[in-house]
This record gives C-alpha cells, structure tokens and sequence, in this order.
C-alpha cells in the first residue's frame, strides 16, 4: 500500500473497550493485519471505556509502529453505546466498523465483511457461524432471539455479536445510549435503512468465560421491552398507555358493576369481598395510565418540530436528477 | 428558491397504474390557470413500480418533484415531506388514488381569501361502500367535530388547501392528517369547506378499513388533551380530576355517616376504600396535569408566534397575486 492510499480513510474500525478484554494489544495487531491486507486506508480507533492504566500502556507500546491507530479514553465509564458514539464522533472514514475488544470474530474474515459492504446495504452485522456452542447458550440465546422477534416482528440470529459495519449516516441519524447499540438493526430497519447480517466464522478463542448473573437476564427483557416501546410508540404513547388503560379500567369497571348489581338485587354482601377493592384499584390503575400517556402525548407534540418522522433517500427533479440525488442525500444526512 | 403560487403535495404508495394518470389530470386541471405551480410527489416506500413511473414523468416535467423515501413512514410522514419541501404560497393535498378531482383545486383556491388560512375539501356524493366507508366516516366526522370544535362535515378527504405559512408551523406526525384542521385552529386559523368532486376507486385496493377505528379514538383524545392544553393548562387534567374528586368525596361522606347515625354499617369499608382510592386518582391526575405544564413550558411550541403570522398575513397585496 503506498503512502498515498493510506492518507485516505475509508474504513474507521472502532474497538469500544469495556470490561470485557482479551489480550487487547494482540488483538489489536491482529484486526490490523486483517485490515491491512485489503488495500484501502483504514484507522483503528480504540475508546477506552472509563480509565484503564495498564491498557493504555499496552496500546502506547504498539501505537508507535501502527500509525492508524488512535485511543480515545472516557473519563468515566459510561457504557458501550457512548463509547461507540465516542469513537463514531471521531472517525474520519465514511465507513465504520464495530469490532469486539474480545475474541468473537476470526480477524481474518474481516475481509469478507468489508467486501460484503459494497452492495446495496447500509448496515451489515455479522452472525458467528459456523459456531460452537454448549445446548444452554443455544437455549439462552435462541430464548431471547425469539423474544425480540416476538416483540419487533423481525428476525436476527446473532444480535451479541459486536462485529457492524455501518455507513456513516446510519450513524449520524440513530442516537445510541444504554445498551441501544446491541438492537442497532432494529432501529435502522425502523428508520428505513437496509441491514443484511453475514455470516462470519466464529474465532475460536471466543467463549464467555463468566456465567450469566440473574441480573443480566432482567436487563436483556427491559431492554427488548424498551425497543418495543421506541420501534412501535415513539410517536403514538396513548396507543400503548390508552390500550392497556383502557383494558385496565373497563375489566374493573365491569367488575365493580357487577358486584353492585348482586349486592343490590341478589342480596351478596359487599363489606366481605376484597374483590371490591381490587375492581376498584384497576380502575384507578387503567386511569392512571391513560393519563400517563396523555401527557406522553403532550411530550410527543412539545417536540414534534425536533423529530423529522421520514428520511428522504432522494429527490428526483427534471433530467439531472443524478446531480440532484447526490445534494438532496447530503441535506439529509446534515439535516438530521 | 424562487416563489410559487401553488404546490400540490400528493402521497404515494403502491399507486403505479394511477400516477401517469394522476400527472396528466393535476396538469390539465392546472395548466389554463396562469398560476406558477410545482406538483410535489412523495413516494413513500412503495413496493411497486410507483417510484420509477413519477421519475419517468419528472423526466420529461419540469414542475414536477418526486421525493423518494428511504422507508415506509405512513401518509402523515408523507404529507409532512411534501409539505416541508413545498415552494409554493399555497399548499394543495391530495390523494394519489385519483379519487380526489383535481379541477377542485382552482376553485377551492377561489376560496382563500383574506380571513381563510384553509379550505378543505367535502366528498359531497361520496364513492365508496355504505357500510363499511361512508357510516363509520360520518360517526367519526360527527365525533371529531364536536370534539376538537372544528365542525368540518369531511376530516378524511384529503383535499385540503393551506396557506403555507401556517401549515408549514403545524407539527405533524404519527397519524395526524385526519386532524390538520383542527390542529390547525389552535393556531386559530380560519377555515372554508367547499363541495368537491369524489371518484370511485379505479386502481388498486382501499388501503383503509375498519379495524382503525380504536386507533382514531385514541388519537382524537390525544388532540383533545393538546388542544385542551393549548388553551387553557392544567385546567384540562383538572376537569378529569372533578368526577373522581366528586365520587370519592360522596363515597367518604357515605362511610362516615354510619359512624354518627350508629345504623348497621355494613357498608363503610367498601365506602371508605373507594372513597380514598378516587381521592388519590383525583390527585394523580391534577398532579399529571402539573407535570403537563412542565413539558409544555420547557417545549418548543410557541403559539403566540403562530397567531402574530395570522395577525400581519395575508397582506392585500398578496392576495392579488394568490388568486
């Protein structure tokens, strides 16, 4: 590669460095190996999430003879979606590559991701495959595909797998905060964007060595739960709130007239019933959440003027529509 | 961009038999009216070959721009891109189904006059199914006017004509364009309903069917509570505060009277049980109203900007030139 490619920045490979590591200088200058045999000028931008001292030297130690590589690092540890937006922030390519600080992908398939990236699509996530696999972490994970399916209507086989490749724009118009980045198809499908996943061999140093707390069980589910909310409500809160509102104070409604319809005809006490009083908490709970989403309606409105609901791919006008095409992309994607 | 009297802003979606169709009708309708028009159509995410026959169009006319989406957003979103994109001083909309006439357009312009910011369309003879379209759409009209208190006898033809400073401020999302007009009465702007042409379909399948209806109600309460905020805060998550406040003060009042009167009383657990449970909804909803307040205040809505464009536009002079 000559010194004149290399300025060039095609591919920004971004390595988010949370707790998880394995022998990140390594691996380091093994994605660098993988990058570099492609051709095409590459940086490697590895986000430090929070202060790590010793991972710092490691990387200084390797940074003087990898020119590509630059360390950013976090004050504090804020998550891995930040770290992703950190890094995102920096990139100079018009293409960006999420890459695990942990063996998860063989590097050398990188390769095969990025040449899968001159078609058509915008976002591309890779599926470990062919994987090995003990029958719990099939059941754990073929568990929570089948949950997000369930609650998005879409299908992904590997949404743990931190290998992504995305182009810029996808980037720029998704914000990532919590542990968003992992349902980062979900939310560019919904936004219109084209995601593909492709299958990468799995590395044969990955496995999880920890053991799955009930604590991240529960996360996972809130996380799955809070998509549905983003993909399905965002500009519609008194659909979800008013339903389950709704369904809330009319089964109590129902309830309660009922009980005052035996009292008062057929003679069934009422002081001896708990029944009463649980009829009339989800009455109470049904309007409560109604209201709840009332108000989201007022956020949602407040706000309407900030969040553009479309993304325009193109506008076609007259014989140069080509010229056009271009500008019209470039608005959208600064506009956002 | 230089100024236009006129844009007509059309959705599209799986609409490929209609749109060549759809072009040659707004054109001829528009073309012996001397006005300087731009006919906007925004493909929104179709699955046929809708996008690349308005291309073809755009080709060979210049007044024509179609706006391609990245996805399906919904009609709304659509609009909103049209709307958004629009040059013109007027805005048309219409949809892309040819049941709308666009011959409608110039006299519904002849309308906007000097105190009208909109003039909707009225499906006078309308083409569609009894049952299924045109009972459940009367209801609905009958309930979205008395609702929002923009008694308007047609909120789902889509014909509508909006001066373009005014509905260029009119936040618009999710499903809102059955309720432009009364989104846009919060801004109090005036709006004319004229009798307008109504086709049957001639294409392609009705994209619309009952099983919205639920979808409609909420979203009517949702304008209500916008509505209702804009004009008086606080007050409206008050007034829902009221019959709960009302229940639990008679239900207290019904559990405490035994204790004095010493009479059998059987009744004062359910009573007070009731009672205090629809004293704190009372209380959460006023508290809601409170927190209502709050994002109110901290948004970026700013009606009384709204109402200073209505007070120095439209000019007479401007007039001339729109009609």
């Amino acid at each position: 590669m000559s010194e004149a490619q290399r300025d060039v920045v095609r591919y920004s490979v971004i390595v988010p460095v949370g707790r998880r590591v394995d022998y990140l200088a390594t691996l380091i200058a093994e994605y660098a190996e993988a990058l570099g045999s492609i051709g095409a000028g590459f940086e490697l931008i590895v986000v430090l999430d929070g202060p790590k001292r010793e991972l710092l030297e490691a990387l200084k130690s390797v940074a003087g003879s990898m020119p590509e590589l630059r360390v950013i690092e976090l004050a504090r540890a804020f998550g891995e979606s930040a770290a992703l937006t950190a890094g995102f922030d920096a990139a100079r390519g018009g293409i960006l590559v999420t890459l695990p600080a942990y063996y998860q992908v063989d590097p050398a398939e990188l390769p095969k991701l990025l040449a899968a990236a001159e078609g058509e699509d915008d976002l591309l996530i890779a599926v470990r495959w062919p994987r090995a696999s003990t029958f719990l972490d099939r059941l754990r994970r073929g568990g929570f595909h089948a949950l997000f399916k369930l609650v998005s209507g879409i299908e992904y086989r590997d949404l743990g797998c931190g290998v992504r490749l995305l182009k810029r724009e996808v980037a720029a118009e998704i914000p990532l905060y919590g542990d968003q980045h992992r349902f980062l198809p979900a939310l560019a499908t919904k936004r219109g964007f084209r995601v593909r996943e492709v299958e990468l061999a799995q590395s044969p140093k990955d496995m999880f060595r920890g053991r799955y707390r009930l604590r991240e069980y529960l996360h996972g589910v809130l996380d799955v739960l809070t998509i549905f909310f983003l993909v399905r409500f965002t500009k519609k809160p008194l659909r979800f709130f008013g339903t389950i509102g709704a369904l809330a104070a009319g089964f109590g409604g129902v309830f309660v007239i009922v009980m005052v319809i035996q009292r008062a005809f057929f003679g069934v006490g009422l002081a001896d019933r708990p029944a009463l009083l649980l009829a009339s908490l989800l009455v109470v709970l049904g309007v409560q959440t109604f209201a709840l989403g009332l108000v989201g309606e007022l956020i949602i409105f407040t706000h309407a003027s900030d969040m553009k609901e479309y993304a325009v791919r193109s506008i076609i006008q007259g014989r140069n529509s080509k010229a056009l095409q271009q500008e019209s992309k470039e608005a959208a994607a600064g506009g956002q | 961009m230089k100024s236009l009297d006129l844009s007509v802003v059309v959705p599209l979606y799986n609409e490929e038999e209609s749109v060549e169709l759809l072009h040659r009708r707004i054109s001829e309708a528009l073309q012996d009216t001397a006005l300087a028009y731009e006919i906007l159509f925004v493909d929104d995410g179709s699955r046929d070959r809708t996008l690349e026959r308005a291309a073809g169009i755009a080709d060979r006319d210049p007044r024509l721009r179609v706006v391609e989406f990245r996805a399906n957003y919904g009609q709304t979103p659509a609009m909103a891109a049209g709307i958004d994109l629009a040059a013109g001083r007027v805005i048309a909309t219409m949809d892309g189904d040819l049941q709308n006439d666009p011959r409608d357009i110039p006299v519904m312009l002849a309308e906007m006059d000097d105190d009208t910011h909109m003039v909707v369309g009225w499906r006078k003879d309308r083409q569609d199914k009894l049952l299924t379209r045109k009972v459940p759409s009367w209801i609905a009209n009958r309930l979205i006017g008395k609702v929002t208190g923009v008694p308007i006898r047609d909120n789902g033809c889509s014909l509508k004509l909006y001066r373009a400073s005014v509905i260029k401020r009119v936040p618009l999302y999710s499903e809102m364009h059955r309720f432009i007009p009364a989104m846009a009465s919060i801004t109090g702007a005036h709006v004319k309903e004229v009798a307008v042409r109504h086709h049957a379909r001639q294409f392609g399948a009705s994209k619309y069917g009952l099983s919205r209806t639920y979808k409609v109600l909420l979203d009517l309460l949702a304008i209500k509570t916008i509505i209702g905020f804009t004009q008086r805060p606080l007050l409206w998550f008050g007034l829902l505060a009221v019959p709960f406040m009302i229940g639990s003060l008679v239900a207290l009042v019904a559990a405490v009277i035994p204790v004095f009167t010493m009479v059998d009383g059987e009744l004062i657990l359910p009573f007070a049980g009731t009672g205090v449970l629809f004293g704190a909804l009372a209380i959460f909803l006023i508290m809601g109203g409170a927190l209502g307040e709050l994002i109110y205040a901290t948004g970026n809505v700013d009606l009384t900007e709204y109402s200073r464009l209505l007070a120095v536009e439209p000019t007479r002079a401007e007039r001339g030139k729109d009609v």
